[in-house]
């Protein structure tokens, strides 16, 4: 088959091809160490640690963020929503993932900056008696990143919601539970293949992203993606960035394994 | 009869947040429509007066003209070469049983999981030892691997909808392999086709953390050139660019919806 080919020559064969650069001697050769120097400066360094912590972190927190705020929209559009309302909140989730990247992230370059929307409303309702400084911070990579992915975690949570018979919580009623106990003895727990689905991909998609930190986050956090991209323009170090992108590669194949055995948990 | 207020209370506070949502959702995105018609040459919002000055800013500047030159030619290319490959094994592949196929899908759609920088690296490396280096050649070859998985997914996704019967009756009838694949299967999967190749076109032409390990002069495509702009000057330009490319996506998008429905596209499976 032509596409198993063509993907072994122009997507396995590069992954090796890096790898074996990973191996070589990097801008900041270690006396007398072995072809894993890379991986030593990486996993040694406190500072690189730091940022292995901070990308895993990130995405920690997107995740959780998208979990709360997309939940209840797919809750929604699920159980509340008339066919015409469904079909208009899907066409709504979808149409902002055709727009670049990089016009989302003007759109909050423009909302959060000193005298831009946020920080005028905040004023007006009296909440702040100065401009906050939005921008350039962790808080708007967050927003940032929220934005971008979680319509992802929409939808695959209401695609699992769809499927849970509701005769299942109409017993739980009948039976005395309150409506929460209900929702979260029953209802959430049936929910929780498709949250996980969501919560995978998000959390990956995050662990991917450096345009959002570079143009929101102003250097308030260092990435793995992000230190690749600067080694890449400035430092070109090579071999260091490919040790670097095989520790991203690693944490993308522990997310894949359990997207796999998530999937085939379901029956699909 | 408390149990009906208690749902529609319930329904309220949800359709509030759903709203409230959306507003977070579509706010960014309408506030970079207003900029880009604005008539001062500073980004603020409100906007200042109303011109279309910013759209011809992309006219006249060379670099975003050539990069979308690129951007179209990289776009369709590789979309080309993913159908043309991704379709017959999708194709293939739904029909037969079986671990080998099981896994073949799994690793056709495995491009999508992995990080596009870590992927942008390692093929810029590898095609550069090939002696295509920073071409549109290696640009149209990157981008396939990415696109190639969303026209495997929704070929496959529709052709797995379809009954065998009809092949099965073809063949009956006495008409041989090519003749089945050309007047019965390939008509009807073909809003799969359109489908998936309209999503690979619009993830290439938004394709940033590949396309910029291939970034020169005559190979940097629209979003190449947009972020090394905005990582100098921020002035509304960009903003009329990003909606200039947003009403394109929205037509692609509406397209989609009338051929094909937008069922396949979103839900991650």
């Amino acid at each position: 088959m032509p596409s198993l080919l063509f993907l072994a020559a122009f997507f396995i064969a590069p992954l090796f091809v890096i790898l074996e650069m990973s191996f070589q001697e990097g801008r900041l050769p270690l006396e007398g160490a072995g072809v894993f120097q890379n991986y030593q400066r990486l996993f040694a360094d406190t500072f690189y640690l730091g940022v292995i912590a901070e990308t895993v972190g990130l995405s920690v927190v997107v995740t959780l963020v998208a979990v709360l705020m997309g939940y209840p929209v797919a809750y929604f559009m699920v159980r509340h929503a008339s066919t015409r309302t469904y079909d208009l909140i899907v066409f709504l989730l979808i149409a902002p993932l055709l727009t670049s990247i990089i016009m989302r992230t003007f759109g909050w370059q423009v909302l959060l900056a000193r005298r831009g929307l946020v920080n005028e409303a905040l004023l007006a309702l009296s909440l702040i008696d100065r401009p906050l400084g939005l921008l350039n911070s962790p808080l708007a990579i967050v927003v940032g990143l929220v934005h971008v992915l979680v319509p992802f975690m929409v939808l695959s949570i209401a695609s699992v919601l769809q499927g849970i018979d509701r005769r299942l919580e109409e017993s739980a009623r009948i039976l005395g539970a309150g409506k929460l106990q209900t929702f979260l003895r029953v209802t959430f727990p049936l929910s929780i293949d498709g949250v996980g689905t969501g919560a995978i991909l998000v959390f990956m998609l995050a662990n991917g992203s450096f345009v959002t930190l570079l143009l929101l986050g102003g250097g308030t956090l260092q990435t793995l993606p992000l230190l690749i991209y600067q080694q890449f323009n400035t430092t070109r170090d090579f071999p260091f960035a490919a040790a670097m992108s095989n520790a991203l590669l690693v944490l993308a194949v522990i997310c894949l394994y359990a997207q796999l055995r998530l999937i085939r948990r379901r029956g699909v | 009869m408390t149990q009906m207020a208690e749902e529609t209370r319930e329904g309220w506070a949800l359709a509030t947040f759903t709203i409230a949502f959306f507003i977070f959702l579509i706010a960014p995105i309408l506030v970079v429509v207003a900029v880009s018609f604005t008539s001062v040459s500073y980004v603020s919002f409100p906007i200042q007066g109303f011109s279309l000055r910013w759209f011809w800013r992309i006219v006249e500047y060379r670099p975003f003209l050539d990069a979308l030159g690129v951007t179209i030619q990289v776009a369709f290319l590789s979309t080309a070469l993913a159908v043309l490959i991704g379709v017959p094994s999708a194709l293939a592949l739904v029909r037969s049983r079986g671990s080998f196929a099981e896994i073949a899908m799994t690793f056709l759609l495995s491009p999508l999981s992995m990080p596009m920088i870590v992927l942008g690296l390692a093929l810029l490396f590898y095609l550069s030892a090939l002696g295509l280096g920073i071409s549109l050649i290696s640009l149209v070859i990157a981008h396939t691997v990415i696109g190639l998985p969303y026209v495997v997914r929704t070929v496959a996704g529709v052709y797995r909808g379809m009954s065998p019967d009809l092949e099965e009756s073809a063949t009956m009838l006495g008409a041989d392999r090519w003749q089945v694949l050309r007047y019965v299967t390939l008509p009807q999967v073909r809003p799969g086709v359109f489908a998936g190749a309209l999503f690979s076109i619009l993830i290439s032409i938004d394709n940033l953390p590949i396309s910029f390990f291939f970034g020169s002069p005559s190979t940097n495509t629209l979003p190449v050139v947009m972020l090394s702009y905005l990582e100098h000057q921020f002035d509304p330009s960009i903003a009329a660019l990003s909606t200039v490319q947003m009403i394109l996506a929205l037509v692609g998008l509406l397209i989609i919806e009338r051929f094909y429905g937008l069922r396949y596209l979103g839900a991650p499976t």
